[in-house]
């Protein structure tokens, strides 16, 4: 699936102005003070490592993680790239918590009607054709937005003229994310998870592919086991009246 | 007359206590939220409730299907007499487990979301649909109990008649429902590959929960069977109970076996020996899932002793819990950077709910037909609270 949006941050043009925080704030209503990390109310921050400035927010995956593990299906993957949430069939097991590779979904622990909070790539401005807010209000073009096959094009381009690690993170990473770094610092001094390079839905679709297996074979087997005790008990009582008939034959001749 | 009254007091006032604490945890729970009433954070978004009340709970009531195709699918008579008690045991587990689940989730009013809304990518989503189904047909298996009580003959017989017809079919369905989602517990975990810790992440997850959860159900059948011996006047053979420990042995082998054969095939042998917490952990649940109950069940004076015997089903018990909380949140906490102790509410209201399950479980063998019982002697009964709670 090539289809879609996706967002190119190139790390060696944030000047760490934290603009896409304020923007982020503003197009949801948050309080506007800068936070440290993503919480409920800053689905996307600027973490300063060393001299470079990495930008958090949600990955955007191909095939997600936290879509395929949530049981109500509130998180989609839409065929216009964003992860979306529908806060009105989320029950708050919090399992998307636990499946997500790079730990982005943050949950309102301090309300009594909590909800899943993450980035959605401002799902509905797109649907407008207006960029997301964060990428709008990036002075230095750090941040830009266009089709994802576009995206990983201008990626490689940067790469190949020089300058950066030779590699794009989110092209392999679970599987292929929408949202995409480039940097002129190895990836793993940033911060960044060595997440599994296989879509990591795939690991439970084995699991899940086992059902009808095991619904049939366990049932032929324990119908078949059954069976056989069932016949067990029939032979059983059948040669305890033949043994009787025949004391009772032999009593009475 | 004197000597027991103050002991039935204090048993009274401890398990008063529970409750009155665990209503005070409910309340902040859900009058408060979970920032005031619980220490769990996006780092370590599922806790004791799951790791304890979930992951356990129905692990540890997975008794009742494995004694039940015994019964009536392996045609091993002579389970017949703790079927009852077994499925009882399991029911009330699951139970508590459902009851849980109204702390755990975030919005718990829509816990019937998952009935109307599919995923069916979602292992969590098989999970809920397994343990519904299953905790009807436990429901349904137990009902004779209750029914028989109904003064009404015709309904009675018309019911019972019923039951019977539907019963094989009713076993079988458990058994290929607590199969799966015994299992698929473990499935939950797969999507945290590079989050849980490589002595407990494993592809076959599936496997080494279903293999641990038969055993540690058998134990925790045999714990209850002991109690209602000791404490409730039932009279039972105990020879059952150390025929039933005899198949808790060579199940733990397999799991054992097949942990050992499993790390080494995913390359894991590395870490049984580094100088970490996790290290410590693991080998605590080796010793007490694996190398401690092997030890004892071998030996025959600990089987045939009603009373070694269920302090080591006790061990089997325990071990199994540090199983389950290892996966999930000790093999978690690397990865998440998070050292999560769970807050005293979250002991309060496991404990209240398993509290609640115990009490059921007792007055149902006191005023149902669940096991064979002798005349009264209500001193014992005080113990029964003891050695419950």
């Amino acid at each position: 699936m090539e289809t879609g949006r996706a967002i190119l941050v190139d790390i060696t043009k944030c000047i760490g102005c934290r603009s896409c925080e304020q923007a982020c704030k503003e197009a949801h209503g948050f309080p506007k003070e800068t936070e440290a990390h993503l919480s409920p109310t800053a689905l996307t921050v600027i973490e300063e490592r060393g001299d470079k400035y990495v930008r958090k927010m949600c990955m955007h995956c191909q095939d997600p993680a936290c879509a395929s593990a949530c049981l109500v299906g509130a998180l989609k993957k839409t065929s216009a790239g964003p992860v979306t949430y529908d806060g009105t069939k989320c029950i708050g097991c919090r399992y998307c918590l636990v499946a997500c590779p790079f730990s982005v979904p943050r949950y309102e622990w301090s309300k009594l009607v909590p909800y899943v909070k993450k980035c959605d790539m401002c799902a509905a401005r797109q649907a407008k054709g207006a960029p997301p807010a964060c990428v709008e209000a990036c002075p230095t073009g750090a941040s830009i937005v266009g089709d994802r096959a576009e995206m990983l094009e201008e990626a490689e381009r940067r790469i190949l003229a020089g300058g950066y690690v030779k590699h794009i993170y989110g092209s392999e990473e679970a599987g292929g994310t929408s949202v995409f770094f480039i940097s002129d610092v190895p990836f793993e001094k940033l911060g960044f998870v060595a997440a599994p390079t296989q879509p990591l839905p795939t690991l439970t679709a084995n699991a899940l592919g086992d059902v009808p297996t095991v619904v049939l074979v366990g049932g032929a087997l324990l119908s078949g086991l059954y069976w056989i005790t069932q016949r067990r008990a029939e032979v059983t009582a059948t040669e305890t009246n033949a043994v009787r008939t025949n004391e009772t034959e032999r009593r009475q001749s | 007359m004197t000597p027991t009254l103050p002991r039935l007091t204090l048993w009274r006032a401890i398990v008063a206590a529970i409750f009155a604490v665990g209503l005070y945890a409910t309340y902040a729970r859900f009058f408060l939220g979970f920032q005031k009433a619980t220490n769990l954070t996006d780092p370590q978004p599922w806790g004791l409730w799951v790791g304890l009340g979930t992951l356990c709970g129905v692990g540890l009531s997975a008794g009742g299907f494995a004694i039940a195709a015994a019964v009536y699918l392996l045609g091993f008579e002579r389970y017949r007499p703790v079927l009852r008690a077994a499925v009882l045991v399991s029911f009330l587990g699951y139970s508590s487990v459902i009851a849980g689940m109204m702390y755990e989730l975030g919005l718990p009013w829509r816990i019937w979301h998952p009935i109307v809304m599919w995923n069916r990518h979602s292992v969590l989503f098989e999970v809920s649909w397994c343990v519904m189904l299953y905790s009807t047909v436990l429901a349904l298996e137990f009902s004779p109990a209750l029914v028989e009580k109904i003064p009404f003959v015709h309904l009675r017989t018309w019911y019972l008649k019923w039951h019977h017809e539907v019963l094989v079919g009713l076993v079988m369905i458990g058994v290929v429902l607590s199969s799966l989602h015994q299992s698929f517990l473990g499935a939950l975990y797969l999507m945290a590959k590079g989050k849980l810790y490589p002595l407990w992440y494993s592809p076959y997850l599936t496997t080494l929960f279903y293999l641990s959860a038969i055993p540690a159900g058998l134990a925790v059948t045999i714990m209850a069977l002991y109690l209602c011996i000791r404490s409730l006047n039932v009279k039972l053979d105990t020879a059952i109970l150390s025929e039933l420990s005899r198949v808790i042995a060579p199940m733990l082998a397999l799991y054992g076996v097949f942990r050992f054969v499993d790390l080494s095939k995913n390359g894991a042998l590395a870490y049984l020996w580094m100088w970490r917490e996790e290290t410590l952990s693991f080998w605590l649940e080796i010793a007490l899932l694996v190398a401690a109950p092997l030890f004892l069940l071998t030996r025959e004076k600990v089987r045939n002793n009603p009373q070694y015997l269920y302090w080591t089903c006790s061990i089997v018990a325990a071990g199994f819990m540090t199983n389950r909380l290892n996966v999930s949140i000790t093999g978690l906490q690397a990865s998440s950077g998070v050292y999560y102790i769970p807050k005293w509410p979250e002991f309060a209201c496991t404990l209240a709910t398993l509290t609640a399950a115990v009490l059921a479980f007792r007055y149902a063998v006191m005023y149902l037909d669940i096991l064979p019982k002798n005349a009264p002697k209500p001193t014992w009964m005080v113990k029964g609270t003891v050695a419950h709670a």
